[in-house]
């Protein structure tokens, strides 16, 4: 039997996403403006756009991009920061290169990138790679650094070597963090996704958006919202499902009640 | 029974530390440190917090290098951490990815010991530190003095020949802390490990030792070495009402007192 209370908490999300339509659609009825359209009218466009097998290749090659930009971000940036956090000399000398790099929009840095590479999947990826990589090397950098120092020396008198020190103690123990360095990486890997397509127009999710824009195609435009949005939620939920089987260790044993609950 | 024949296994010859504090300054953490421990000693380290009695055995485990003198190991100067010498911290140092059999069996695996064979000898340790049951258990599970005997479990699975501990029962409460000092004498009585024992209870170190080092603070200095002749095996509650046993309790607390140092301990 379920309770009333986790019946409720249950059906939050689902509530919360009607209740999100539902005002679209009032709001939209309310303004009667062509450039935005009802829910209903951007969901009933959603099935086209999946339907088309143009657009199919185009949103597959933005997730293709986004997985090799993402994939080769964290391949990088979780030694870099294991290392950083664990060495005094490495951390002085990468900390003040990131600390210039980390404001500055990734995306800004795209009309360089293009002009030295091209408007291919090179600088796309590029750009996806950059906007992971930082926030990757930053947690990847402060978990390394909460390593407990005797945690290492028990490592260290059992024989393990500076460098099986760093791969069997500092990353397991740091994974938390990492992992939620990468959760962030994630999202930011969809944001400039779009935002590179947007920018070099050439295929992409971003691109059939930018071009329903263009040509005032709104249910489109808002059906491709709709389905970035999807995206972002279902890539969430499944990196949580991993994230969780991973560092079941670290997890509170207990669900504790939250103030306000 | 108590009297074997002595060779040193640990010597500590001149051994000073400094260190620099944040504003820079230098502090003198031990000064001139020069001490021989027995094979198969139980030696104990006394002294008020921040007199560097933890750090003269960090310098033991070779996780510290001195700043002048040198520690030997079997007439070998220390230069790193090595399997001869098991750490067992206050903050327990526990692998938190990995369950309790797995803590235990670290050490054995990393020495090359076949995965059947470490796990037959880890499982005998956890029951013979009474956490038979809780094998797969993670360590944020546990209790803390759980906690701590799964860390004297761990570092006794690599056989180490000198156990190195560093307030191991600090951070435990008073009748937790009983059960463990009980439970490391029997297992010490049963294969007279080395051990170098760093508390700031004077009951603790009386209770335990066959040796007690005093230290005394700013610089970190040896004051006293006082010989525990007590009978072994020592049971506590025959302990606590032998007159011998309080004598000494009361010296070292009152050698303490005298020095205006405020480290009289528990």
């Amino acid at each position: 039997m379920i309770s009333p209370a986790a019946l409720i908490r249950r059906a939050a999300p689902v509530l919360a996403c009607i209740g999100l339509l539902a005002a679209w659609q009032a709001g939209s009825l309310a303004l009667k403006n062509d450039s935005f359209p009802t829910a209903i009218e951007a969901i009933r466009a959603i099935p086209d756009i999946l339907g088309d097998k143009e657009s199919l290749i185009n949103i597959l090659a933005s997730l293709r991009r986004m997985a090799i930009g993402f994939g080769v971000a964290v391949l990088v940036s979780i030694p870099l920061g294991l290392l950083m956090g664990r060495s005094r000399a490495v951390a002085a000398f990468f900390n003040p290169l990131l600390m210039v790099i980390y404001p500055v929009p990734k995306a800004a840095l795209m009309p360089i990138i293009m002009l030295w590479l091209g408007v291919g999947d090179i600088t796309k990826t590029l750009v996806i790679f950059l906007g992971v990589s930082l926030p990757v090397i930053y947690h990847s950098f402060e978990g390394a650094k909460a390593v407990e120092e005797k945690m290492l020396w028990s490592g260290a008198a059992m024989g393990l070597s500076p460098v099986q020190r760093l791969m069997r103690i500092v990353l397991p123990a740091a994974l938390p963090e990492i992992l939620t360095g990468c959760r962030t990486g994630l999202v930011l890997a969809l944001i400039t996704m779009i935002t590179s397509e947007m920018i070099a127009r050439q295929s992409g999710a971003g691109n059939i958006l930018f071009n329903a824009l263009d040509m005032g195609q709104y249910d489109t435009v808002f059906a491709m919202i709709i389905i970035v949005g999807a995206m972002g939620i279902c890539l969430d939920a499944i990196f949580e499902r991993v994230r969780a089987r991973l560092v079941r260790w670290s997890e509170p044993q207990f669900d504790m009640p939250l103030s306000f609950s | 029974m108590s009297q074997k024949p002595a060779s040193a296994i640990i010597e500590i010859d001149r051994v000073s530390q400094v260190f620099q504090t944040s504003s820079r300054r230098d502090h003198l953490a031990l000064s001139d440190i020069s001490l021989t421990i027995d094979e198969g000693a139980f030696v104990s380290i006394l002294g008020p917090s921040g007199c560097g009695k933890s750090t003269l055995l960090y310098i033991v485990g070779g996780f510290v290098s001195p700043t002048s003198g040198v520690a030997k190991i079997k007439g070998q100067a220390i230069t790193g951490p090595g399997p001869d010498r098991g750490p067992v911290f206050q903050e327990f140092a526990l692998f938190p990815w990995k369950t309790v059999l797995g803590n235990v069996m670290y050490g054995p695996r990393q020495q090359g010991v076949r995965a059947a064979a470490a796990e037959a000898q880890s499982r005998a340790l956890i029951e013979m530190v009474g956490l038979k049951g809780y094998e797969n258990f993670y360590p944020k599970e546990l209790s803390g003095g759980m906690k701590q005997r799964v860390a004297l479990a761990r570092t006794l699975a690599y056989h180490p020949e000198v156990l190195l501990m560093d307030e191991p029962f600090g951070a435990l409460d008073a009748h937790t802390r009983t059960r463990l000092q009980n439970d490391l004498l029997n297992i010490w009585e049963r294969d007279r490990k080395t051990v170098l024992f760093v508390t700031h209870s004077v009951d603790e170190a009386v209770f335990l030792s066959d040796k007690v080092v005093m230290m005394s603070k700013s610089p970190g200095r040896i004051r006293q070495l006082i010989d525990i002749d007590l009978p072994r095996p020592r049971r506590r509650n025959e302990l606590l009402l032998d007159p011998r046993y309080q004598k000494h309790v009361v010296d070292i607390e009152r050698m303490f007192d005298e020095s205006d140092e405020g480290g009289s301990a528990s």
